[in-house]
C-alpha cells in the first residue's frame, strides 16, 4: 500500500519528453507554477488543462499512475477545499448551523483545488519524465550563476538528488517494516487517533533508525570514491541542446504568452466565472 | 499444520511500466510438522511467496489453504491466521524499535492481548530457544547488540507467539560461518522439539541437503521442482541454469565421476554422505 505512493519517483519510458533537457524541463515547471497563478477564471484552467493533458499523452505517462500519486494527498486537497468553502464572506448558497457556504467561497474553493491539482500534475509531470540525474545536473546549471556569490549550488543540488534518489527506497523499507510488524500482530488500522498514532512507533523507529544507517553507509561509500564537492567534477554526459529543446522554449514562451494575456481578458473568447 | 497453495499468482504494480509477474501458477502442499526448504535465485519470488502465507499479501488470483480455512475467504481473522503462521522477515534485525530486548520480543505476545506474566513466560521461553541468555540480554538495547544478536532477538520475537508454522526468510544471510551453523542447528532444534512445521527460505544448497525433508525450486516466479532434496538435486544441469547448484558433497563426487574415478554414492548430497562414499570407495582401491 506504501508502495503504491508514486509521487516524486521516475516512470520509465521513452518519450519526447523524456527526452527533454532538463534545464527546459525545470524552467517549463517553475513557469508552470507562476503561469497558474496569474490565472483568474475558468476559460483559462480549461485551456491549461487541456495542454497539460497533450503534454501528459505525449509523456506516455499513464494518466492513472498520476492520479494513484495524487491519492497521499487527497487528504490536504479535501482540507482546503472545505476551508475556503466555509471561511469567504459573500451571497450565501446554503447555511448548515453556524456554518456557511457562499458564492465567492465556493468559487474560491474551487479554483484552489483546481490549482493544487494542476501544480502537483505539473510538478509530478518532471519527476516522472526525468531521471534523478538529470534533475540534479539540471537544478545544478541553473544555480551555477549564483555561485560566484557563495551559493553552493552544487552542494543543494547533491541534496536534492539524494533526497529524491532515496523516497523509493525509504518507501519500500516502509513498507517492509510494515508488514514485519504487522507479522507480529501489529494493527496499523483500527483504533482512535492517539492509539493510532503509538501504533505507528514500530514503523517510525526502524525506519529512522534505518535512514540514519543507509546515509552512514551513503557518505563513507561517496567518500571511498573521492567524492569533494563540485569543485573541478566534470560530467559524464553533458548536457546539449538539441532542436526539440528550442522547439520546446519557443512552445513555453508562447503559451506563456497566451495564458498571460488571456488572464488579461485581452482574448476575443469569454472568460467563464471570472474571480 | 498443513500448508496447501493453488494455483497462485501475483503481480506487482499492475497496469504500469513497471509490471512484474512475481508468482506464476503456484501450487504444492506442505505437510504438517515438516522441513521444508525454498530455493531459487534472486528475484524469483519466494519472498512474495511466503508473504502470502500468512495473509501479508492477497492473491491475485488462486488460494492458499491453512487447514481447512482459507486465508483469502472473508470474515477470517488475520490476526489469527498471523499468530498461526510466524514470519520472519530477510534481515529482521531491521524491525526492532523498542527499549529492551525483552520489550521487543514481548510485541507479538502483547499484540495477542496476553497478560504480563504470560507474556514474561513466553520471552524466557523464546529467548532460552534461541540461545540468549534471559538475565544478561533481556534488560539491554536492542540496539547495542551485535548483528547476529539481533537477528535472534528478532527471531525470538515471532518464536514468543507459539507459531503453529514458522517461516524464516533466509535468515542465515551476511552471518558468519559460525553464527550461519548455529542458527541452523537452533532452527532444527527448534523443530524437532515443537513439532512446529519450518519452511526455510535459502540460497544455502548444503543447508538444504541437510535439514529439509521437502525442497520447492522457484525460478522466475514459477514452481520448477518440489520433491525429497534427492530427487531435486538429480537435477543438476537445470539447476546450474537457474544459478542454483548442487551441495558441495553432491557435486564433488559428481566431479570425480566426471574425471573417471568412481567413488559411486550416487544420491549422497551432504558433506558426510559423500566422505562415506569416498572413504569406500578409497577402501575398495587398495584392496585391488
Ligand atoms: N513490493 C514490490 N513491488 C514491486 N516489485 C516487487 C516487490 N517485491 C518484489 N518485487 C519483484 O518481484 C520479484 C520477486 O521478488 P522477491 O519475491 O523478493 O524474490 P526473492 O525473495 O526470491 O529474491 C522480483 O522481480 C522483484 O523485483
Ligand atoms: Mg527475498
Amino acid at each position: 500500500m506504501l508502495r503504491d505512493i508514486t509521487l516524486g519517483q521516475y516512470y520509465p519510458v521513452d518519450s519526447v519528453i523524456h527526452r527533454l533537457d532538463p534545464r527546459v524541463k525545470i524552467i517549463a515547471v517553475f513557469t508552470w507554477l507562476v503561469l497558474i497563478f496569474f490565472i483568474r477564471d475558468f476559460t483559462g484552467y480549461i485551456f491549461v488543462t487541456a495542454v497539460l493533458a497533450v503534454v501528459t499523452a505525449v509523456s506516455r505517462v499513464p494518466v492513472r499512475f498520476m492520479a494513484r500519486g495524487m491519492r497521499p494527498i487527497l487528504f490536504i486537497l479535501l482540507f482546503t477545499f472545505v476551508i475556503n468553502l466555509i471561511t469567504y464572506p459573500g451571497t450565501v448558497l446554503a447555511r448548515l448551523g453556524p456554518v456557511t457556504i457562499t458564492d465567492t467561497g465556493l468559487q474560491q474553493a474551487v479554483f484552489i483545488a483546481i490549482r493544487l491539482i494542476l501544480l502537483i500534475f505539473g510538478t509530478s509531470l518532471l519527476t516522472y519524465t526525468t531521471k534523478p540525474v538529470g534533475l540534479t545536473d539540471g537544478f545544478e546549471a541553473i544555480l551555477s550563476p549564483l555561485s560566484r556569490i557563495g551559493v553552493p549550488s552544487h552542494e543543494i543540488a547533491m541534496m536534492m538528488s539524494i533526497a529524491l534518489r532515496f523516497i523509493p527506497t525509504l518507501l519500500s523499507e516502509a513498507d517492509k517494516t510494515m508488514k514485519a510488524q504487522q507479522a507480529r500482530g501489529a494493527d496499523f488500522e483500527s483504533g482512535g487517533l492517539i492509539h493510532r498514532a503509538r501504533s505507528m512507533m514500530p514503523l517510525l523507529i526502524p525506519l529512522f533508525v534505518n535512514a540514519f544507517r543507509m546515509a552512514a553507509d551513503l557518505a563513507m561509500a561517496m567518500e571511498a570514491r573521492c567524492y569533494h564537492g563540485g569543485k573541478g567534477r566534470t560530467r559524464l554526459h553533458p548536457m546539449k541542446f538539441a532542436a526539440r529543446d528550442y522547439a520546446a522554449c519557443a512552445l513555453l514562451i508562447l503559451f506563456a504568452v497566451l495564458v498571460i494575456v488571456q488572464s488579461r481578458g485581452l482574448l476575443p473568447i469569454p472568460q467563464i466565472w471570472k474571480l | 499444520m498443513k500448508i496447501e497453495v493453488q494455483h497462485l499468482s501475483c503481480i506487482y504494480n499492475r497496469g504500469t511500466a513497471g509490471e512484474v509477474r512475481a508468482l506464476d501458477d503456484i501450487s504444492f502442499t506442505i505437510e504438517s510438522g515438516s522441513f521444508t526448504g525454498i530455493i531459487g535465485h534472486t528475484g524469483s519470488g519466494k519472498s512474495t511467496l511466503v508473504q502470502h502465507l500468512n495473509g501479508l499479501m492477497k492473491p491475485f488470483s488462486g488460494k492458499v489453504l491453512l487447514g481447512d480455512t482459507d486465508i483469502g475467504a472473508s470474515g477470517v481473522h488475520m490476526a489469527e491466521i498471523r499468530r498461526r503462521v510466524g514470519l520472519v522477515f530477510q534481515y529482521p534485525e531491521y524491525q526492532l524499535f523498542e527499549e529492551t530486548v525483552a520489550e521487543d520480543i514481548a510485541f507479538g505476545p502483547k499484540n495477542m492481548g496476553l497478560d504480563e506474566q504470560e507474556q514474561e513466560d513466553r520471552v524466557r521461553e523464546a529467548m532460552a530457544t534461541v540461545g540468549l541468555d534471559y538475565a544478561e540480554f533481556a534488560s539491554r538495547s536492542p540496539f547495542e547488540l551485535s548483528g547476529g544478536q539481533k537477528r535472534r532477538v528478532a527471531i525470538a520475537g515471532v518464536i514468543a507467539m507459539r507459531p503453529d508454522v514458522l517461516i524464516l526468510d533466509e535468515p542465515a544471510a551476511g552471518l558468519d560461518p559460525a553464527a550461519h551453523r548455529e542458527m541452523l542447528r537452533m532452527i532444527s532444534r527448534f523443530h524437532q522439539e515443537r513439532g512446529c512445521t519450518i519452511l526455510l527460505v535459502s540460497h544455502n544448497m548444503d543447508d538444504v541437503a541437510e535439514y529439509c525433508g521437502q525442497v520447492l525450486v522457484m525460478d522466475q516466479g514459477k514452481l520448477l521442482y518440489s520433491g525429497t532434496p534427492r530427487e531435486v538435486f538429480a537435477h543438476r544441469e537445470e539447476l546450474e541454469a537457474i544459478g542454483l547448484g548442487l551441495p558441495a558433497g553432491a557435486e564433488l563426487l559428481h566431479l570425480m565421476n566426471q574425471r573417471g574415478a568412481e567413488p559411486g554414492g550416487k544420491g549422497a548430497l551432504t558433506d558426510a554422505e559423500a566422505a562415506a562414499a569416498v572413504l569406500e570407495w578409497l577402501g575398495k582401491q587398495e584392496t585391488c
